[in-house]
């Protein structure tokens, strides 16, 4: 299902589901995505996302483990690494052109 | 809940925001999710310490909880299940609310007439009870605008005390901390060269607003010594006269032209205030005099501290005896004796209880008839979908789970129920202030959103009741065997049972409702056959006031002035004018002397001031002699008039005619006239006896006067009203004119709360009428459709139309039969309720009870004939090949 471009913070959640490898659960992304972007994350705010994103069948989860012991690991499905592919072509698209050093020199 | 495995040397998660996470969670991921924050908790805590580990839980949590709760709403809403979650799914308790509500919605919507049949039957009886409510909340509920107003109470007797009376126990009203003493002192209001008005007011003692225990809102009340004679006089506005005369502050210490004189604003109320009734826009204290002995004041009184209003008994004796031993009251107006007090709120509004919960009550039995209504729908759609709930349980849903779906749908009906009967309370709400018998307080019952939330409440609640039916029988009833019942589709086990006492239980409150709205009108029947003795379809009335700044010989003047002008007018026979009205309850009682019969008791009889020509223009008939004429001037003959009642109490078996009577003038007046009795008192007091003598013959010509504008047979009386009413303020600038009125709306008046509670009884009657026969053929219409086979087999073997729709029309009369019969108990036992409203008939009336069991039984059988005679016309070969 086409639901228009990722957002910022389902893009990072994404890449750190990637990041993480095969161990992605809600608690490590969580901490990978603090760690990247040096800001504090709620689970929550991870898990609903997450939520979000399967249901968009970008991301899809199962069950590692056994029993009690068990837990929900991510991984980002083919139509997700497409979507990360489009957003990151986009972004570069958009970069295009912009000499972001003269601009931090101030200028125009 | 089981315990999060946490490692033992780790301490274990605060337990709040743990609860907190765990509770907007789904099944599955709570475990993993608490035990992961667990284990960071601790690296936190062997890191960092307790506090900022703690810190950091708290701030997870937290964080968290705006996502959590809006992914719970969003998975109720899309039913979305992660994979990883699938064997074992489920989350909050919102989300599967969520997704019942979205479903009963969606079931809702795909059924629209029995959606917007079962709403619009909850929302007539929804936002009816949310409106009358709301009237009666702010008139009964809402506390007057008084300080503890359970300490203030008024005495008996209210409108018949003296100034004397008052300052003779001022001295000592013992028990009481203060007492008042006010009667009515409505006021002319001249601003710059504007035709004078009318301002309703208060004259009273200085002590008022220190009984009443309510601060001005701008400068003061009143100080001792202002209603002493001579002291500067003052005026005291209401914030509604306030704001009309500019809303500024500065209005203190100014002067206003009141009755033709000056008086200095040194206060004003605050909003919402108002005291004894919501029209009165001022209050002024007036020079009490020892020797003013005329009776119109009441007193009121604010109980000493510690003191209860009931148990005041001791010190009113103590008030008693001082006036026993001061005064010798005639028998009829003996002030020692039923001496009682009445608490503030009884004596304001007291009289408007039984009306206002008359209609409130009736509006509750149609909120209830509402709500039986929709539960038989939804009974009917539990039945019709019982196979969909049988494969549904069978397929592991467990009943908690249905129920809580029916709760839902009841719940989505009861919301939209609301949101409508909030439009139609808000519709209603000026209808029914309209059509209340308020008077004055009309202007205190305004419209707030909190009648939306009422009926907010008043919805939800219903639903919830009106589940109940549906969730009970879910329980009761067999789901398995649905199954087996659905595809043979034959008769069920159940007749309805639930089904049928609903009807009867609306069928019992209709004719409750018939029953009260019968008696009501049965009553207003009979006060209208009531001759009033005067002609009320082509008089109308124009209540003037002169002020208090003009002479006797003056005010003499402007009523024949203002008679001569308004007689001018187009469509006007005759005008005339009265210092006092007949149907207007009263007052007005002089001594009597009869000459040659002194050994008569000292007693009073009405006593009418009139100008030539006024019984003619009443339309008072005349029996004898003749009625006063021009001729009557100041320097001749005085001369009166008296009516039979007086004639024939006074005068038993002689010709009055002739004869001379003594009101109290110097020397006598002749009899000249006899005329019938016209209801100078109330309309259903026993016939007054009264006398009738011209201004031109009195010393006393009073400042409030009302003009009798008798019009051509067949015009319209009220349409001389404007042209009159701008007659007056051309001729008199002066005069204020208070009300103007016809003598049909005076006897309308008359008649009182009883036209105007019937008139709304019977809409809602009818209301509940058509809600009751709604239900019943809504459940024989269920009854024919769950027997279709039945008919069809009956009418193949051979059975005749007629039987068959004899059958169902008898299956509805059993249940008519038995509402009524229960419907008329509970009349009969509830009848107390309007009797105050009542008037010459019991409240055990047969012919209002006869007339609610006709009404319901005609109804109802109609009803129940509709599904019989579609019974009987089933075509059997189409039914059976069907199933």
């Amino acid at each position: 299902m086409d639901e228009g471009p990722l957002g910022t913070f389902e893009e990072q959640v994404m890449l750190c589901v990637v990041r993480t490898g095969g161990d992605a659960y809600g608690m490590s992304v969580r901490r990978e995505l603090e760690r990247v972007t040096e800001r504090d994350i709620a689970i929550g705010a991870v898990y609903a996302t997450l939520d979000r994103l399967e249901a968009k069948g970008l991301v899809a989860s199962s069950r590692a483990g056994t029993g009690g012991a068990s837990r929900r690991v991510f991984s980002v499905t083919s139509d997700g690494a497409r979507a990360l592919a489009e957003s990151r072509a986009m972004r570069d698209r958009l970069w295009r052109g912009v000499d972001v050093l003269r601009l931090l020199a101030g200028e125009r | 809940m089981p315990p999060a495995r946490v490692p033992e040397r780790l301490p274990p998660l605060p337990w709040l925001p743990a609860a907190v996470l765990r509770a907007l969670l789904p099944h599955a991921e709570r475990d993993e999710v608490l035990d992961d924050l667990a284990g960071e908790y601790g690296d936190r805590a062997g890191r960092d310490g307790r506090w900022p580990a703690s810190a950091w839980v708290w701030r997870q949590v937290l964080e968290s909880v705006p996502s959590l709760l809006r992914r719970s709403w969003w998975r109720g809403w899309s039913g979305f299940e992660p994979q990883a979650n699938r064997t074992r799914p489920g989350g909050p308790m919102l989300e599967s609310w969520i997704m019942d509500v979205r479903y009963a919605t969606r079931r809702l919507r795909s059924r629209p007439t029995y959606t917007l049949l079962a709403v619009l039957t909850l929302a007539l009886g929804v936002g009816g009870t949310a409106a009358i409510y709301s009237i009666v909340r702010g008139l009964l509920v809402d506390p007057l605008p008084y300080r503890a107003e359970e300490q203030i109470a008024v005495f008996w007797s209210p409108f018949d005390w003296t100034e004397q009376e008052f300052l003779y126990l001022r001295s000592d009203f013992a028990g009481f901390s203060q007492v008042a003493a006010y009667r009515t002192g409505d006021l002319t209001l001249q601003l710059g060269d504007a035709p004078a008005r009318l301002v309703p007011a208060i004259a009273s003692s200085f002590e008022l607003f220190d009984v009443l225990g309510t601060a001005p809102l701008l400068g003061r009340g009143f100080r001792d010594g202002d209603d002493r004679t001579g002291a500067e006089p003052v005026v005291v506005l209401s914030h509604g006269l306030w704001q009309e005369l500019g809303g500024d502050a500065s209005i203190v210490g100014q002067r206003l032209r009141l009755d033709g004189a000056e008086r200095t604003v040194v206060g004003v109320m605050p909003r919402g205030f108002w005291f004894p009734d919501p029209t009165v826009r001022a209050w002024v204290p007036t020079p009490l005099l020892e020797t003013n002995q005329s009776g119109n004041y009441a007193f009121v009184g604010r109980v000493a501290p510690g003191q209860r209003i009931e148990a005041m008994g001791p010190a009113i004796s103590r008030l008693v005896a001082r006036l026993d031993e001061r005064y010798d009251y005639p028998a009829q107006w003996d002030k020692t004796k039923n001496t009682t007090l009445t608490p503030v709120r009884e004596f304001l509004v007291g009289s408007l209880r039984p009306a206002l919960l008359a209609t409130l009550a009736a509006m509750g039995l149609i909120l209830l008839i509402a709500c039986a209504n929709v539960a038989t729908l939804m009974l009917g759609q539990v039945d019709s979908r019982a196979s969909e709930l049988a494969v549904r349980s069978a397929l592991g849903a467990d009943r908690r789970r249905l129920t809580q779906q029916l709760i839902a749908e009841a719940l989505a009906v009861g919301l939209a129920a609301g949101a409508v009967g909030a439009l139609l309370a808000a519709v209603a709400f000026r209808f029914l202030v309209a059509a209340l018998p308020l008077g004055a307080w009309a202007e205190t019952a305004t419209l707030r959103w909190s009648v939306f939330f009422t009926a907010m409440a008043i919805a939800v609640a219903a639903a919830l009741v009106i589940a109940l039916a549906p969730v009970v029988s879910l329980w009761r009833g067999d789901l398995r065997g649905a199954l087996t019942r659905a595809r043979t589709s034959g008769i069920g086990g159940r007749g309805g049972s639930m089904e049928s006492s609903l009807v009867v239980a609306e069928v019992a409150l209709a004719v409750l409702m018939a029953a009260g709205a019968g008696l009501l009108i049965r009553s207003v029947a009979k006060l209208y056959d009531i001759d009033p003795g005067v002609n009320t379809t082509e008089v109308a009335v124009l209540d003037i006031s002169t002020g208090g700044g003009l002479t006797a010989p003056q005010r003499r003047v402007l009523l024949k002035d203002l008679s001569r002008e308004v007689g001018a007018l187009p469509g006007v026979r005759s005008v005339a004018a009265a210092q006092r009205l007949p149907l207007r309850g009263g007052g007005d009682n002089w001594g009597i002397d009869v000459e040659g019969k002194p050994e008569l008791e000292t007693t009073t009889t009405a006593f009418r001031v009139v100008t030539p020509g006024y019984l003619e223009a009443m339309g008072m008939k005349l029996r004898s002699g003749r009625t006063p004429a021009e001729s009557d001037g100041p320097n001749a003959e005085r001369v009166v008039v008296i009516n039979q009642a007086l004639a024939d109490k006074y005068f038993p078996g002689e010709d009055p005619i002739g004869r001379q009577l003594g009101t109290g003038f110097e020397g006598w007046e002749r009899i000249v006239g006899v005329v019938g009795t016209a209801a100078e008192g109330k309309l259903t007091d026993d016939p007054t006896p009264a006398r009738y003598m011209l201004y031109e013959q009195v010393p006393y010509v009073p400042e409030d006067n009302s003009l009798v504008i008798r019009v051509q047979p067949g015009r319209d009386p009220a349409a001389v009203l404007d042209a009159a009413r701008r007659t007056v303020q051309r001729v008199a600038p002066s005069v204020a004119v208070q009300e103007a009125t016809t003598m049909g709306r005076v006897f309308a008046k008359a008649v009182g709360p009883a036209r105007q509670v019937m008139a709304l009884l019977a809409i809602l009657t009818t209301l509940a009428l058509v809600l009751g026969a709604v239900g019943v053929y809504g459940v024989i219409t269920h009854f024919v459709n769950r027997r279709k086979r039945d008919w069809s087999i009956r009418i193949a073997l051979g059975q005749a139309p007629g039987h068959v729709i004899g059958q169902v029309v008898g299956r509805g009369a059993r249940l008519i039969v038995a509402g009524i019969v229960v419907g008329l108990v509970a009349a009969v036992a509830l009848a107390r309720l309007i009797a105050s409203l009542l008037y010459g008939v019991g409240t055990a009336d047969p012919l209002s009870l006869a007339g609610a069991t006709s009404a319901l039984l005609a109804v109802g059988l109609l009803a129940a004939w509709i599904p019989g005679y579609r019974a009987s016309r089933t075509d059997p070969a189409l039914v059976l090949r069907e199933q």
